[in-house]
């Protein structure tokens, strides 16, 4: 029974992810991005004494950060993790994989 | 935040702290500011009637007419975080039989953008000047006030008096009016 879950693909190539690089530099930017532009909005709003265009700039801040770490770019995509190559299925792989990753153990430690 | 989802989630609640913080920090800037400014009201008749009240427990009470002029400059009291003024006049005197009486005479809603420049001439009262009894005849100081409700964007809401009122007398019979 364990055989039909086994079957199933784990890992999608089809969608692009980003990496773990890339979603920390992702994060970084938007929250650089949303702090400057709540900076800049703040003090033009204290200057010309209108609360409105302290939220304008904020959103206009927010757009340009969905705009720039919401869809998965490229830049996001430089540091992709190293997959194991596939091992190939077989009808005996069950009993066959202990004793690979065994094996597998076995040639690090030389 | 290896998903579309999970990134827009953590970028809409950064925002929205961030966003939270700028209200805060608005209405630090404007917390402790004093928002009066002069009042000039100027009375130009009264008169008073003697009148069935349906909602005092007496027979007739006392009802009075006021014609007054306003003028003020509200233009300081605006900043960014004001939404909106909502002036009040406000009559106070004392009678035999209480010794404190407030009536709104009068009230206005400015908002912000409006024109700030109060300069009204023979404005009558918008809502009936009822004493509790007969106490406003003859009475000698009625004294007219205007005050404000500052309604904010974030904070308090103050009630603020402006500085400057007018007292004035009324007259001693019934239906007959006394010009300033």
């Amino acid at each position: 029974m364990l055989a039909m879950f086994k079957s199933i693909p784990t890992h999608m190539v089809s969608l692009p992810v980003m990496d773990y690089k890339g979603q920390k530099l992702a994060e970084q930017i938007f929250q650089g991005i949303i702090l400057v532009s709540a900076v800049i909005g703040f003090v033009y709003g204290l200057f010309i004494q209108q609360f409105g265009w302290t939220v304008y700039i904020m959103l206009a801040g927010f757009t340009v950060s969905c705009l720039l770490t919401l869809p998965p770019w490229p830049m996001y995509r430089k540091n992709p993790l190293s997959w194991q190559p596939a091992v190939p299925e077989t009808s005996g792989e069950i009993r066959d994989k202990p004793q690979e990753s065994q094996s597998q153990k076995k040639k690090k430690h030389k | 935040m290896n998903t579309v989802l999970s990134r827009a989630n953590s970028l809409f609640a950064f925002s929205l702290s961030v966003m939270a913080a700028l209200t805060f920090g608005c209405f630090i800037t404007t917390a402790f500011k004093d928002r009066s400014v002069p009042v000039d009201i100027h009375v130009s008749k009264v008169m008073i009637k003697n009148v069935d009240d349906f909602t005092g427990p007496r027979e007739r009470s006392d009802l009075g007419f006021v014609t007054f002029d306003l003028s003020a400059n509200l233009r300081p009291i605006f900043d960014w975080n004001v939404k909106e003024l909502f002036l009040y006049l406000t009559a106070e005197y004392s009678t035999r039989s209480n010794a404190l009486n407030q009536v709104v005479l009068w009230d206005k809603i400015v908002l912000r953008g409006d024109n700030t420049k109060l300069n009204l001439k023979e404005v009558k009262s918008k809502y009936f000047f009822f004493d509790d009894g007969n106490g406003l005849r003859a009475n000698k100081n009625i004294t007219l006030t205007l005050s404000w409700n500052v309604v904010p964007n974030a904070g308090i809401l103050p009630l603020v008096m402006g500085s400057g009122h007018k007292s004035l007398t009324f007259p001693e019979s019934y239906e007959i009016a006394k010009s300033y």
